[in-house]
């Protein structure tokens, strides 16, 4: 599996790494390398074994036409060349997952938010709720978790009669093509836990003489948010912002348990990496797949860049005090 | 930096390099010789199926290891698809299993890239097919070559309950046409909660059968499509006959279709009928609840039922095993000892051994006792299996089974879906 795997983006902390506090001496760093590179050893080898070699190789297949069984077939860039002119379940890939990068990781950075908002203010029994609201995203992208996500949403399961009693009769959930993507992205944006967790945190340091000092000048609370806590909070923003969408880009999980390990309903729930998985493992075109993943890989990377492009434009970083903290 | 510290540097590297390589190394050998006890030759033998199946494999194969004390076999077993995507990864690591189990849609994919070994020749020849039905035992030939041999028999069948369709007026077990078909499953889609049947439309098998009872095929014996425009299109007509009159199910209950009986529609209840293999008839049973029975498929008007002897599955020996003889031993003795047809019985589908069958026939009792006499009562009718299908029939499979749902969902005309399966279903076989 580990095609499917793109190594993180080198995404720093928010924390300004320009801002001068680079490190120590230049002398001292050198003697210490040996012994840094011995105990690195084993990391080094995994490394290169496990990820750097892999990924050459997959690099090399990804322009050859290989079946897993005989050797793989030089074929340039022919690969590149089919997936944006032959192969319509290819952009139909292409456009779930777009939909779901683009609803859910908004939509569960909003709920994120909104929760760490609400737990921030109450001050009871604040542990227990962090740790019950946490507990959904330890399951993450477990089999688990979208097996009982399935048993909810399927025909004549708990959603179906919650809602007919309301008066709304849907179909299986999951089992509908109007329906499926969104079960999805509902289970993606349920497990907010790990950016809720990041925005807590990230309240937590911002100061309250602001919010004392606007509330005294007359700013009410949408103003307060709106001016203090947005922006004061815009580096985590921007940080829970780029891991949710390279998440969300690689999700495979959800959309391979509740979509019956074929892409859902007429191809309804076929994520990028899902069908990625059918062409390599299910039609033997490893070349094809190795291709489909360097291209995700690209993409992701591109989308990245232009998320710290635009951060300049709305990200704030405050002066000493919080970049200290962060580490 | 000077030239001293710098040497001086790279030997300390070099030094822990030394140390730390060869610990990992050792751990690594020590995690890899797992030798088991006892037998001078291990193999390694998969299949395919539920916990229940591996159970009575398992219990074949520790008498196989009584009969053979020289001879270690560790088996392993998955669910369908996870079987064949992990056989795929192990097979491009180069450690294919020694003894494994193939399905007809993949014969071809793995016997055509030389991962099989031909078994008309070495070791294989070891292998007696001297009491297997001769057109059963050539199923398992793909271009001159034995890639496999058949494990076991089933044919095509409906699986159905019976109260349900005799209360609305008939019994499919008799025989019927397809129109009179039509009509009872609407009645009894009408009269209870569960529809009459789980729409074919989605099914390459039921799509096979149909083809054959009108002369066709689904695949030429050079792998190409053996059916035109207009076939699909007469088919997906009847199945839409159906789905519209409530005779079948509503999309979204065709949509969560999977093949294991547990969690197919007529399983889970929702139907009443479904065109299935008739060795499943245990499985659909214990997942019903409800007293079911096998029967032959309805017909065209001349009274075919297009139905053949299907090889079930297949056991066949990797070409690239050090222990090929061991490998035969085993397959040899899965597919002809008494006492492994008695241990494993109808679970596959029937023995391949015709005289072991007869055996095992003369003493069934209940669902085991059903399948034998449905298929001796269809035998005289059953024809040849068909060609093995080419590479790429299993994504032909799921290619129907989406464009179908397009129409079922009513997102896509018919004959836009027909069009999309042939353009699509022509470009991968080529």
């Amino acid at each position: 599996m580990t095609t499917l795997r793109t190594p993180d983006p080198p995404v720093a902390p928010p924390a300004p790494a320009a801002r001068g506090r680079r490190g120590r001496p230049a002398g001292r760093r050198r003697k210490s390398q040996p012994e840094a590179f011995a105990f690195l050893t084993p990391w080094l080898l995994g490394a290169v074994a496990l990820t750097v070699g892999p990924m050459v190789v997959s690099l090399y297949l990804s322009f050859t036409d290989y079946d897993l069984f005989t050797s793989p077939e030089w074929v340039g860039f022919g690969n590149f060349a089919h997936m944006f002119t032959g192969d319509d379940r290819y952009l139909q890939s292409v456009k779930v997952t777009l939909i779901y990068v683009l609803v859910s990781v908004p939509l569960k950075l909003a709920v994120s938010l909104l929760v760490a908002m609400l737990l921030n203010t109450r001050r009871g029994a604040n542990g227990f709720y962090r740790a019950a609201f946490y507990a959904p995203s330890l399951l993450g992208a477990s089999v688990a978790a979208a097996l009982v996500w399935r048993a909810l949403f399927m025909g004549g399961g708990p959603v179906n009669e919650v809602l007919a009693f309301f008066g709304w009769h849907t179909p299986s959930w999951v089992d509908d093509p109007q329906f499926s993507l969104a079960s999805i992205v509902l289970l993606g944006v349920w497990q907010f836990g790990a950016p809720m967790v990041i925005f807590l945190a990230g309240l937590k340091q911002i100061p309250a003489e602001l919010h004392e000092a606007a509330a005294i000048d007359g700013a009410g609370a949408f103003r307060r948010f709106r001016h203090i806590t947005l922006p004061m909070l815009s580096p985590v923003i921007f940080f829970n912002l780029v891991m949710e969408a390279i998440h969300a880009f690689q999700a495979f999980t959800p959309a391979f348990v509740i979509g019956g390990g074929r892409g859902g309903p007429a191809d309804a729930d076929l994520f990028y990496t899902l069908y990625l998985f059918e062409v390599g493992f299910q039609d033997f075109r490893m070349g094809y797949a190795s291709a489909m993943a360097w291209v995700l890989l690209v993409v992701i990377a591109i989308v990245t860049a232009i998320v710290f492009r635009t951060a300049k434009l709305w990200v704030f970083y405050d002066d000493v005090e919080s970049t200290g903290e962060r580490k | 930096m000077g030239r001293t510290t710098e040497r001086r540097t790279k030997r300390r590297g070099v030094a822990a390099l030394a140390v730390v390589v060869p610990l990992l190394l050792t751990g690594v050998a020590a995690c890899g010789s797992d030798s088991g006890g006892g037998g001078n030759v291990t193999i390694n033998f998969v299949w395919w199926g539920s916990e229940g199946r591996a159970n009575l494999t398992k219990k074949a194969v520790e008498l196989f290891q009584q009969k053979n004390p020289s001879i270690k076999v560790q088996t392993s077993f998955s669910a369908y698809a996870a079987y064949w995507e992990k056989l795929a990864t192990q097979t491009a690591g180069g450690k294919p299993p020694d003894v494994l189990n193939v399905d007809s849609r993949y014969l071809a994919e793995y016997g055509g890239r030389n991962v099989l070994a031909d078994l008309n020749s070495g070791a294989g020849k070891a292998i007696s097919l001297a009491d297997v039905n001769p057109e059963l035992a050539a199923t398992g030939v793909y271009q001159g070559k034995r890639y496999a041999v058949p494990w076991a028999q089933n044919t095509p069948a409906m699986i159905y309950d019976p109260a349900a369709f005799t209360a609305a007026g008939g019994d499919p077990a008799k025989g019927m046409t397809w129109d009179a078909y039509a009509e009872v499953a609407r009645k009894a889609g009408t009269a209870g909660p569960a529809r009459g049947v789980t729409d074919f439309g989605i099914l390459d098998t039921t799509l096979e059968i149909w083809l054959r009872q009108q002369g066709k095929q689904f695949y030429t014996p050079e792998g190409k499509l053996g059916f035109t425009a207009g076939d699909l299109r007469g088919y997906w007509q009847l199945a839409s006959r159906f789905r519209d009159t409530k005779a079948a199910s509503p999309a979204d209950v065709t949509a969560s279709y999977n093949t294991s009986p547990e969690q197919s529609p007529l399983g889970k209840k929702l139907t009443s009928s479904e065109f299935a293999y008739d060795n499943l008839l245990p499985a659909y049973q214990k997942a019903n609840g409800k007293p079911l029975n096998v029967a032959p498929y309805p017909t065209g008007a001349n009274g075919d039922t297009g139905q053949y002897r299907r090889p079930s599955m297949f056991l066949a020996v990797s070409a690239r095993s050090q222990q090929q003889e061991a490998a035969a031993k085993l397959v040899d003795f899965l597919i002809n000892d008494p006492e492994v047809g008695k241990i494993v019985g109808t679970d596959r589908g029937l023995a391949p051994n015709l005289k072991v069958r007869a055996q095992l026939a003369s003493s069934a009792k209940g669902n085991d006792k059903t399948l034998y006499d449905y298929e001796a009562a269809l035998e005289p009718k059953l024809g040849a299996a068909p060609p093995v299908p080419p590479k790429g029939a299993g994504a032909i499979q799921k290619l129907l089974q989406r464009t179908y749902e397009e129409v079922a969902f009513g997102r896509m005309s018919i004959d836009d879906a027909v069009n999309r399966f042939m353009t699509e279903a022509q470009k991968g076989l080529s």
